[in-house]
């Protein structure tokens, strides 16, 4: 008892103190009104939500130049920053027009298609979760919950096949608010797969490039490098309908331009091989 | 005397082809029944193994429940449970019509009330309350390639499907899944008719390098209006005269709302050259001119199809040049690698016993776009790229397009003449150069996709 009491008292002060503290917050921190620069920012919420900061500090956005702030993506104002930088127009400011890959692949997605027809009809005062908007715009999946590190569900080297389990577990979270796990761990699965086959054909011509450089110069070689090159950006189109669900990104502007790619590489080394004879 | 004995010959003779049809008929069953028992499906089925994603594509073929969670449920239960666990879902039912009418379509009414024996409901499931729409679209049928009721089986039944890894192409079946579901065109679980009639909601498949159907239509004159206005026009409206100031993909593919798509086409997928003005394209050519004149003067449409036509034509005399190119090199033994020295088509070692390249339509190239020299590389991309797209431009009204597109094939055909020279400069392909063969045969991806499909 006498152990019991005490934690019972503790709790019920901390609810009281809880529910009081509620509004005096609310009142003493009613959303400041004016312009600020993001280092004023920052100090406040590093206070308030230094979870958010911490987040942010490890994300692509803090550790890239030139570095994207809060500003960048929120304003100056402090009125409606959040629901207003929640529009995919946000990211897409940055992230390449309408034809970068990576807009464009979302863009032609279901998920892009449904958030371009209904996204006038949106609440963007609603957190980031919950499926509380139809379809996912770019915040919804990669800053899910209002996570600020915008980059844990992104992987810069292709090539490399050990990032991804993490990388999945991130997204995976977001994609369960509409989906079924058995569908998602799937349809993930089937990503890393088709990823994998894209990774043979580009190793396939890498491979193929070293053993003719022992033959060739590296002048005689140039196109197939520069063949090679365009593969990395195949792949990249790969991963992005993957990532995205265009499945015209996964097959013309992926497997099938690989393909491509990869015969070209073998008949031009080929070629070099015949004039040589 | 002779009589009787010439009557129990033509008697005997008789019973020759019984017996021939007697043992034939049943061997062919039995063999069409074992060709379609493997673990895939269609015509190769017993030649791969599906993806387990492809479940979700082809339900009907590979969907299989399973039994985390046990018991018979009614529609609020399952909405009571996964308004937690998946609230989008429920959402969007809420938001859509099922939720609405006075006899509410619950969860159950689609994917079964045995959370042991759920199913992805396919079109027959919709068919139930949407019969009409249903038979529009299998009516499909009757058309013939392209069309959206055929789709699965034109991927599962394609060679070159047969023969990639499956994981690679499950990428196919995302679009052609369009015969096996309808939330391809009205997205679950809201499954919006208003959604449907917009033209963004086939961009997902009709977007790219074969079918660049948005980039065309967007471009035109009808694809402007509709950008700048679209957003705040009625899309409850059916799809008939007068009701939309310009139309979309589906006023005129589906115009009236018929769920029937393939009925129309006249030049169809655009990938082989067609007679535009036999009796059948006649008919059609009437049914274009007529919808056409929801808005425009009849003379006027029908200049459009001749300035179509001429454009196509245009357009063969260029492939058939390159097409002549190419079978003038295989004929003089010029084309490196031969098909002796890569890898086989698809589907060729189990099904043909020639080794010979193909070029065109005809000889099945559409199938042949790796495992080819990069000289018929060039051809297929010029003919399934620049020349698709030359096409969708031309009917969905973009001139940019088809000037950008034309030009892009004059520029590959010069390409195609030059590389020819140089191929015939290099002489004649010998084709037991160890070096060369490893070249094609050898190498991680070209070894996996020989032992995996």
């Amino acid at each position: 008892m006498f152990i019991r009491l005490p934690r019972k008292l503790f709790l019920f002060y901390v609810s009281v103190f809880y529910l009081i503290g509620i509004p005096v917050h609310a009142e003493n921190n009613t959303a400041p009104t004016g312009s600020f620069k993001s280092k004023a920012c920052m100090e406040c919420h590093k206070k308030n939500n230094p979870l958010l900061i911490k987040d942010w500090r490890s994300s692509a956005h803090a550790n890239t130049q030139p570095i994207t702030d809060c500003v960048a993506c929120h304003g100056k104002l402090h009125q409606a920053a959040a629901s207003s930088s929640r529009r995919d127009s946000t990211c897409i400011r940055c992230h390449g027009g309408k034809k970068d890959p990576v807009v464009h692949s979302y863009t032609t997605s279901k998920h892009g298609v449904l958030m371009q027809l209904e996204k006038r009809s949106y609440d963007w005062n609603q957190p980031l979760a919950d499926a509380n908007y139809r379809a996912p715009g770019c915040s919804y999946c990669h800053m899910h919950k209002a996570g600020h590190n915008v980059s844990a569900g992104i992987r810069d080297d292709l090539m490399d096949k050990a990032a991804e389990k993490k990388v999945r577990e991130q997204t995976r979270i977001a994609c369960l608010d509409c989906h079924a796990p058995r569908y998602i761990t799937r349809l993930f699965e089937n990503g890393e797969r088709m990823l994998e086959i894209g990774r043979k054909k580009v190793r396939e011509a890498r491979s193929l490039i070293e053993q003719s450089s022992v033959t060739f110069s590296d002048d005689e070689l140039a196109p197939a490098r520069a063949q090679l090159v365009k593969m990395q950006q195949h792949l990249t189109n790969v991963y992005l309908g993957v990532a995205h669900q265009s499945p015209d990104y996964q097959w013309w502007h992926g497997h099938p331009a690989l393909d491509g790619d990869l015969l070209r590489i073998k008949g031009f080394i080929g070629e070099l091989y015949r004039i040589k004879k | 005397m002779k009589e009787p004995t010439m009557k129990t010959k033509k008697v005997r003779y008789i019973w020759i082809p019984i017996i021939i049809a007697l043992i034939a008929v049943p061997i062919g069953f039995f063999y069409v029944d074992w060709s379609k028992s493997g673990d895939g499906a269609g015509l190769y089925s017993r030649d791969w193994i599906p993806d387990a994603m492809f479940a979700y594509w082809n339900p009907d073929d590979f969907y299989q429940s399973v039994s985390t969670i046990k018991g018979e449920f009614n529609g609020e239960q399952c909405i009571s449970c996964h308004q937690a666990v998946t609230p989008g879902i429920v959402k969007d039912w809420q938001a859509s019509r099922h939720s609405k009418v006075e006899q509410k379509v619950y969860c159950n009414d689609c994917h079964g009330s045995n959370h042991e024996d759920l199913h992805m409901p396919t079109p027959k499931v919709c068919s139930s309350c949407h019969e009409t729409q249903h038979q529009q679209f299998v009516d499909e049928k009757r058309y013939g390639f392209p069309s959206h009721a055929l789709a699965m089986e034109r991927a599962l039944d394609s060679k070159h499907f047969v023969d990639k890894p499956k994981a690679e192409v499950t990428a196919c079946l995302q679009c052609h899944s369009v015969a096996t579901k309808c939330d391809s065109c009205h997205t679950r679980h809201k499954f919006s008719a208003a959604e449907a009639r917009r033209p963004e909601a086939c961009i997902t498949c009709h977007s790219g390098p074969p079918h660049p159907d948005d980039e065309t239509y967007f471009n035109s004159a009808h694809g402007q209006i509709y950008l700048a206005e679209g957003e705040n026009w009625d899309w409850s409206k059916p799809l008939r005269k007068g009701n939309y100031k310009v139309p979309t993909c589906a006023y005129c593919h589906m115009n009236e709302g018929k769920h029937q798509v393939a009925d129309k086409p006249i030049w169809k997928f655009g990938i082989k050259q067609v007679n535009p003005l036999s009796s059948g394209n006649k008919i059609k050519r009437k049914q274009w001119v007529k919808m056409c004149s929801d808005c425009h003067a009849a003379d006027w449409s029908a200049q459009q199809l001749k300035a179509m036509d001429a454009e196509r034509k245009r357009a063969w005399s260029k492939l058939y040049q390159a097409e002549a190119i190419l079978k003038g090199l295989r004929a003089d033994g010029f084309l490196y690698p031969s098909a002796k020295q890569r890898p086989a088509y698809p589907g060729d070692t189990k099904h043909s016993l020639i080794q010979r390249e193909r070029i065109g339509f005809f000889e099945g190239q559409a199938s042949a776009f790796y495992n080819v020299s990069p000289i018929e590389r060039d051809y297929f991309e010029m003919w399934y790229f620049e020349n698709l797209a030359a096409y969708r431009g031309s009917a969905h009204g973009d001139i940019s397009f088809v000037n950008k597109s034309h030009k892009a094939m004059d520029k590959s055909l010069q390409k195609l003449k030059q590389h020819a020279k140089r191929l015939r400069a290099h002489g004649k392909v010998e084709v037991d150069e160890t070096t060369l063969r490893n070249i094609w045969l050898k190498g991680e991806y070209t070894e996996f996709n020989r032992e995996n499909n």
